[in-house]
């Protein structure tokens, strides 16, 4: 019993659970051959209560579909990050646009619905396995 | 030669006090339990009695889907419930982050015993009170993700066949080997309804029912120890 116990502790405390520590490169399709695509929303990032998080969230709209693009971020480290578009600091209301890929670079987020930005106003670094707040951009 | 072909019949009453564990995709169980049992019949092969389980129950991240029985099945007829179509236009789903619930049940033990030293059985919590830790979880609910920032475990337990149940409730299949007199080891398949309910995000079922309790039915194998008095 105690064995079993323990083995199950181990198995939920491994890394797997961790964002990789890398940085990623990229870009938006034709984003090297044109110039002309620009954020329909942005905002820096701020450090939430449980992490710290820099860099910059972009919202794009690209042959008719959203992208979020987190660009020269650094995010710490922690377990079961996940990205989201929120309609609240603290989500309640929110998309998940699923895990974080890494933990520093530039990235993309494919966005499957059509959000009014209006209301999801926020791009959120968030621990959702402890719901702690990492960091938030303000989407304008 | 002659003692042995002729074997005293196994004692009226089997009493023991059990350990066991169990282990599943992300979650697990502990349980500790006193069982009371009468053997049956002539030469006493059948047993049946009563429990008292103590079951701890821990995962991370796992589904709890919609729990009360008319919303998840097509019929709430005791029993047939159990072999009902299943109505997952209903279903929502509750993620649980760290779910931990800790029961106490009384419970009701079947055996059979296959000689001296084999027996199988099967056991379930009838009724009983839970407790445990709340614990964060993301609802999604026709494509809609919310936050449920404290979702816990209801406190009263009650069989009631299948998706009618309440609360979390424990069973077993096992298949047990007697060491000596005293000692047993157990060889456990486990299922195991576990519930949590909301409190601040709620599922509108599409008959406008307001939903707040989720159920995930766990499976899991794993061992046990016995002593028996």
């Amino acid at each position: 019993m105690v064995v079993c116990a323990g083995a199950f502790a181990v198995a939920g405390c491994t890394k797997n659970n961790a964002t990789p520590d890398a940085r990623l490169n990229e870009m938006l399709p034709g984003a090297d051959t044109s110039s002309n695509i620009t954020a329909k929303y942005m905002g820096n990032f701020g450090n939430g209560p449980f992490g710290s998080v820099t860099g910059a969230a972009k919202i794009y709209l690209v042959n008719g579909q959203y992208t979020l693009a987190l660009e020269n971020v650094a995010i710490s480290n922690g377990p079961d990050l996940h990205v989201y578009l929120s309609k609240e600091l603290q989500p309640v209301n929110f998309i998940d646009l699923g895990k974080l890929k890494a933990t520093g670079g530039n990235q993309l987020y494919t966005i499957a619905s059509m959000p009014d930005f209006t209301l999801y106003k926020y791009a959120l670094i968030h621990c959702q396995q402890y719901n702690h707040l990492f960091g938030s951009a303000a989407l304008k | 030669m002659a003692a042995s072909a002729q074997q005293s019949p196994l004692p009226h009453i089997n009493q023991f006090a059990d350990g066991a564990g169990t282990i599943g995709s992300s979650e697990g169980s502990v349980a500790a339990s006193y069982v009371h049992n009468w053997r049956l019949g002539k030469k006493r092969k059948w047993e049946a009695g009563l429990g008292l389980r103590y079951t701890g129950y821990f995962g991370t991240k796992k589904d709890f889907r919609t729990a009360p029985g008319r919303l998840a099945r097509s019929t709430t007829t005791p029993f047939i419930i159990v072999f009902a179509g299943q109505k997952t236009e209903n279903w929502d789903t509750l993620t649980v982050q760290r779910p931990f619930i800790n029961s106490v049940n009384l419970s009701v033990n079947f055996g059979y015993n296959f000689n001296s030293k084999w027996s199988g059985g099967f056991n379930i919590d009838l009724i009983g009170f839970s407790f445990g830790r709340k614990s964060s979880a993301v609802l999604t609910s026709n494509g809609i993700t919310r936050t449920e920032p404290a979702a816990s475990t209801p406190a009263f337990n009650v069989l009631l066949t299948g998706d009618n149940d309440y609360g979390s409730l424990n069973s077993e299949f096992f298949l047990k080997y007697k060491l000596n007199d005293r000692w047993g080891i157990r060889a456990i398949y486990q299922f195991y309804f576990a519930e949590y309910t909301t409190s601040t995000v709620k599922q509108t079922a599409p008959d406008g029912t307001i939903v707040n309790r989720f159920r995930n039915k766990a499976n899991t194998y794993g061992a046990g120890i016995a002593y028996h008095f």
